[in-house]
């Protein structure tokens, strides 16, 4: 089924007009985790000095086909060639040694390790590891970062670094490397939209240098200004190739979905918060359902990672914190729910305080929580769909008592949820680590708001989730604030920023450092905020912190 | 260690193929063992064929023999329960062992030094075991609930720490001089004695043992605390975000299997030893590891689980007498054994 | 009580001499949970190697293959390990509590069946002290330090080997690597489920010389749990010494020094009939292990444990 002869037909057909090999062509991949399907054969090439967007939802198959080009996976069948030459990608080394470089979603960082360790992990080389070595590969990355206005320090833990620095420290090492397919992984998913904007141009010098670019992102209004050619995959399929003059964010929409959906909830990077989906509502800001006050709190590491939080979130009142992630949202999460201890400041609930009560505690009070990781924090994978949902109240009436458990009871709930929420699957026995993405924030969902709420913390409520999902959750959360509830909304998603909240914080380096109404709501601004640039700073010059200054 | 397998494969079984699937296992482990054993007693110089018959006939020929069976079986049970039920919530006791003693300790403490009516006596001294056993188990919870000390390392040390508090009360101020070398205390009064079945000759506390088996398997399969044991041995970050609250499920798994291993302890001070010495244990604490694995975790598991370990031990006994083979033999097929069971487990799980 | 006598070279020289097993064993798994395998069979490793090392000598007369023998028995027991551990991914702490069993039930067997004929134990010759020449001279430290057997010696620079190994090495930095961040580390081509099966088999070895230096360096005799929870006091020593080899073995040595503290106390208070029940002291190296422990784990602020320590490695989990 791939032989050499079918590789080469397939290379030829994407030979371009100038009749040379692209860079890189993947052909009729196949590629699956167990009973998925994650790619079905899909075709893709990319041409020396061109930015090639690689689109589609969360699940679509684009960064599985990219960890085939990188030699994460193998693939079931298809073939790789570069300019023309098949080639077999067995690991990492040997994309790397094609000119295959890969800045992953999630940074592939060694935190502990400096940036320059960090390089020195993927090379091949003597056993030794002298402290020559390591400044040398140092003072290498130090003029490589140089050279292309990166602007990283490769002796630094990387743990220190930014979040927006360490993904150029991920793109230094790809340089490094001499990758002639550059291959990044939703980069701007963990940007401000001000780092954003650097990025791209910085890319496009790349491009300039021969170098092909693939760039994965589910982020429409990007991939219109910023590529040279489109794919949209869709369900693990190659659905088109388009060039971005051909073609509109609409388009691209229908193409991603399979339907026509409502722009706002793809991202069509609307500048303005759309009205459409407001239901009437009670007046925000009625009572105070939850005031914080100089929260302060360590990270993990022991490194302090609130600085002094202030903020309250009123009845009937979706507060939404943005931020680029790695500033204290996840603390403050972990803060609020009560799994972490704050080392100094108040937490109260409704006027009463609740700083230093446990989780269980914060849930009676009326607390409800949609945790960030669904698999890590909202779900017992080993349990089925019905007792994860009464995890929360079990030994409560009906669902037991003192020393019983009415497993009728238990199952009943799990059909009306399942029924209210829309979980489309056959019986409440099903294990819940056999679900989708989707299905699984469901349950989260369904057991945090059938409750009876006073606040709702949901941390990243629509993660990883298609378009079909978001569109619920959004839907579910607007529905608890028309019922009063108080929401604090953690969010990385602008776009889920803009839809939902009627005030925005941002969070940068463990404070809020702004805050917005509604009617301010404003991509620039927020952008900027979230970069640690506000109108109060002309004093302050965060930006002496920061090593670096932004261009 | 809190860290979370979040990449663990899921079982996609229903109930009763996971039940079809531990027999499974089990019986092709029970195989393998046996047949190793085999190759062990050829190594140690004997037959084979002779001594499984030794061994069955030592374990089960008489009533006596099998009397002598129950006796080993019940701390194996008692504790082999508690554990089964720790280990559901992940959180490993290793220190049985010394709970079991301290248990042992605190019963015969009191019964040395308080004079009662014997039946009364009795229960008081099986409450003081439980007791006992169960605090110096709720050390290690306390330790892990309150500061992330982990618990494997923890108990055994006290579990160290326990013998040697054992030794000196049996040495100073419970000690009998006329015992000589042996160490042991003073005999208890008689009638703190366990009487025994008339034909068995097993004392009463096999019905204690009993009693526990449908008690805990309703606890772990019905009732709340259970339930968030359950949860908690599969993921402990998301049933602490539900609310559960883990630390003090914690203190209670570890007073639960402590104070069992403490009521195995002084039950077999007052049903067998009738006084406070080492011999109140072969490593019933440990061995009862052994069972509660075997016994995948589930009352009645366990209860098969601690039969059949007494059958190896006992069979073992006579074997070694019968044959002039080591006794070890038994360790080390119950090595062997726990080994391919473990290993077995996770072949089926696919 | 004389404190005097108690208190001098002999104590700090044996208390070094006792320390080494326990020392070798707690660097050994200093490896292993960098790499970020948690190795809770470590007592068994120890004691089937201990048997092993015992057998070796005592058959073939000569220490070396003793301890080759013990060495050679650690790293299967390591191996075996990275079968339960790293190849089926079996929950790391039941691998480790069953290995330890299964040690037990077997050491048992193989020592009576080989030499329960005898009636009286067996013995080993005891190696003799080699006063290493100038620095035995140094005051204090020499005829602490130098004036112990060729195995302390031997055992003390291997030791000594595992920073370097962890920090001067690419293997140690993908160790360390494989410990924090597996899916990084496997982003930069390194086999992570190889880089722990090499550093359970470093583990094992560590242990298995551990092993052989209580038998042959040490006692010179073998009996049941001979160790004696020294593989748990090593596995508190790993956390206690923040996972740094230096500090852990820096511990061990330390620990060493109040083992024997606790050995001449009890000598010297008059055995039975001391005021001070000797159990007390019996009692006090696990308790002040514990102490430690507490402190250790709970003065944390940083948190130096490897982040991934105790999770199995599955590859594209995360999507």
């Amino acid at each position: 089924m791939t032989g050499i002869a079918s590789a080469q037909g397939a290379v030829a057909s994407s030979v371009s007009r100038t009749g040379t090999y692209p860079a890189v062509a993947m052909s009729r991949i196949v590629k699956r985790f167990g009973a998925v399907t994650a790619v079905d054969g899909v075709d893709f090439d990319v041409r020396a000095g061109e930015i090639h967007g690689l689109l589609g939802e969360n699940g679509a198959g684009k960064t599985t086909l990219m960890n085939i080009l990188f030699g994460l996976h193998q693939p079931d069948s298809g073939t790789i060639s570069f300019g023309g030459e098949p080639a077999r990608l067995r690991d990492p080394h040997d994309a790397v040694a094609r000119g295959v470089g890969m800045v992953h979603q999630h940074f592939m960082l060694v935190p502990t390790l400096t940036v320059a360790e960090n390089v020195l992990l993927g090379e091949r080389g003597g056993v030794a590891l002298t402290r020559r070595t390591v400044s040398s590969m140092t003072e290498q990355l130090r003029a490589c970062s140089e050279r292309y206005g990166l602007d990283v320090d490769p002796a630094t833990p990387v743990w220190r670094l930014s979040v927006g620095e360490q993904q150029r420290a991920e793109i230094l090492r790809a340089l490094y490397r001499e990758a002639k397919v550059l291959v990044l992984d939703e980069p701007t998913a963990s940007l401000t939209p001000f780092e954003a904007e650097q990025l791209l141009p910085r890319l496009r010098a790349m491009a300039a240098e021969s170098t092909a670019v693939v760039f994965i992102t589910h982020h429409l209004d990007e991939v219109i200004t910023h590529t040279d050619r489109i794919t949209v995959l869709r369900g693990g399929r190659h659905v088109a190739t388009l060039q971005p003059g051909e073609t509109s964010t609409r388009e691209l929409a229908r193409l991603m979905v399979g339907r026509d959906v409502s722009t706002t909830a793809v991202g069509i990077g609307v500048a303005t918060p759309s009205e459409s989906r407001r239901a009437t509502r009670i007046a925000p800001g009625g009572s105070k359902m939850l005031e914080v006050e100089g929260l302060e709190a360590r990270g993990p590491k022991g490194d302090v990672a609130l600085h002094g939080v202030d903020m309250s979130v009123g009845a009937g009142e979706i507060v939404a914190i943005a931020g680029v992630e790695g500033n204290g949202q996840a603390e403050l999460e972990e803060v609020l729910i009560g799994l972490r201890r704050a080392t100094a400041g108040s937490v109260v609930l409704e006027g009463r305080a609740i700083t230093t009560l446990g989780t269980a505690q914060r849930l009676s009070a009326g607390i409800g929580v949609i945790p960030s990781d669904r698999y890590r924090r909202g779900l017992v994978r080993a349990l089925s769909i019905a007792d994860n949902l009464v995890l929360d109240r079990i030994g409560e009436p009906p669902y037991g008592g003192a020393l019983t458990i009415s497993r009728r009871a238990i199952r009943t709930n799990a059909r009306e949820q399942m029924e209210r929420f829309s979980i489309s699957v056959a019986r409440p026995e099903q294990l819940a680590g056999m679900l989708s993405g989707g299905n699984a924030q469901r349950i989260v969902i369904a057991r945090a708001l059938s409750r009876d709420l006073r606040l709702l913390i949901a941390a990243q409520p629509s993660r990883g989730l298609d378009v079909g999902a978001m569109e619920f959750v959004w839907g579910q959360l607007d529905a608890a604030r028309a019922k009063g509830v108080g929401i604090l909304l953690l969010s990385t998603d602008l776009e889920e920023v803009f839809a939902l909240a009627d005030r925005c914080l941002v969070m940068y380096r463990g404070r809020v450092v702004a805050s917005f109404g509604r009617s301010e709501l404003e991509r620039e601004r927020i952008g900027l905020a979230m970069g640690g640039v506000t109108h109060d700073d002309a004093a302050h010059d965060d930006d002496d912190e920061r090593r670096g200054s932004p261009r | 260690m809190t860290s979370i397998d979040v990449g663990a494969p899921v079982p996609a079984t229903t109930a009763w193929q996971g039940y079809a699937r531990a027999v499974t296992v089990w019986l092709g482990a029970a195989l393998v063992a046996f047949a190793l054993g085999g190759i062990l007693v050829l190594i140690a110089g004997g037959s084979p064929v002779d001594s499984l018959r030794a061994m069955f006939q030592g374990a089960l020929g008489s009533v006596f023999s099998v009397g002598q069976l129950l006796v080993l079986a019940i701390p194996l049970l008692v504790i082999g329960l508690g554990l089964a039920v720790a280990f559901r919530g992940r959180v490993y006791n290793i220190g049985a062992e010394g709970q079991l003693f301290m248990g042992a300790l605190a019963g015969g403490a009191l019964l040395l030094t308080i004079d009662g009516d014997g039946r009364l006596m009795i229960g008081l001294a099986l409450v003081a075991g439980t007791v006992g056993g169960a605090l110096w188990g709720a050390i290690v919870g306390v330790l892990r609930a309150r500061w992330g000390v982990n618990e494997v390392i923890s108990s055994l040390l006290l579990t160290y720490i326990a013998l040697f508090i054992f030794g000196w009360a049996i040495r100073r101020p419970f000690g009998d001089p006329s015992a000589g070398n042996n160490l042991a205390s003073r005999p208890i009064p008689e009638d703190t004695l366990l009487g025994t079945l008339p034909d068995l000759f097993v004392h009463y506390g096999l019905f204690v043992a009993i009693a526990l088996v449908p008690i805990v398997g309703y606890v772990m399969a019905r009732t709340p605390f259970g339930f968030r044991v359950r949860a908690m041995g599969l993921n402990l970050a998301a049933t602490e975000v539900a609310g559960v609250r883990t630390g003090r499920l914690v203190i209670w798994l570890m007073l639960v299997s402590g104070g069992l291993a403490g009521l195995a302890g002084i039950i077999q001070v007052v049903g067998i030893e009738g006084r406070l010495d080492a011999g109140i244990s072969q490593s019933y604490g440990f061995t009862a590891i052994v069972v509660a694995l075997l016994g995948r975790l589930n009352a009645f598991g366990v209860l098969l689980a601690a039969l059949f370990i007494a059958f190896l031990n006992a069979g073992g006994q006579a074997m070694s007498v019968e044959e002039g083979l080591p006794y070890s033999i038994v360790l080390a097929i119950q090595g062997v054994f726990v080994l391919l069971v473990l290993v077995a487990d996770r072949f089926s799980r696919v | 009580m004389d404190w005097s006598s108690i208190v001098g070279i002999g104590l700090f020289a044996s208390g070094l001499q006792l320390a080494m097993p326990t020392a070798l064993a707690a660097v050994g798994e200093t490896v292993s949970e960098r790499a970020g395998v948690l190795n809770l069979g470590l007592e068994g490793m120890m004691l089937t190697a201990a048997l092993a090392s015992f057998v070796g000598a005592y058959y073939s007369g000569s220490a070396t293959l003793g301890v080759l023998a013990g060495v050679v028995t650690g790293m299967a027991m390591g191996a075996l390990m990275a079968v339960l551990s790293v190849l089926l991914k079996t929950d790391q702490v039941i691998n480790g509590i069953v290995l330890v069993i299964f040690a037990g039930g077997v050491t048992a067997f193989a020592y009576e069946r080989l030499f329960r004929h005898l009636g009286v134990p067996p013995e080993i010759d005891a190696l003799p002290k080699l006063a290493i020449p100038g620095l035995f001279d140094i005051p204090w430290v020499g005829p602490v330090v130098f004036n112990q057997n060729a195995l302390f010696y031997f055992s003390a620079g291997l030791a000594l080997c595992a920073w370097p190994l962890l920090f001067r090495t690419r293997f140690g930095l993908a160790v360390r690597a494989a410990g924090e961040t597996p899916a990084a580390a496997d982003a930069a081509a390194v086999h992570v489920d190889r880089i722990r099966t090499v550093a359970l088999l470093v583990c094992g070895a560590m242990a298995g010389l551990g092993g052989a230096v209580l038998i042959v360096g040490d006692v010179n005799l073998f009996g049941t749990y001979i160790t004696a929870g020294r593989g748990w006091v090593a596995l508190a020593l790993v956390i206690f010494g923040r996972w740094n080899p230096l500090v852990v073995f820096g511990g061990a040595l330390a620990f060493g020094i109040v083992d024997a503290l606790q050995l001449r106390i009890q000598a010297a208070s008059g055995g039975t009939s001391a005021a001070v029940p000797y159990e007390v002291f019996q009692a006090l190296p696990y308790v002040l292990t514990l102490v430690v422990m507490v402190t250790a784990t709970a003065a944390m602020r940083r948190s130096a444990q490897p982040s991934a320590l105790g999770i199995p490695f599955r590859k594209g989990v995360s999507e």
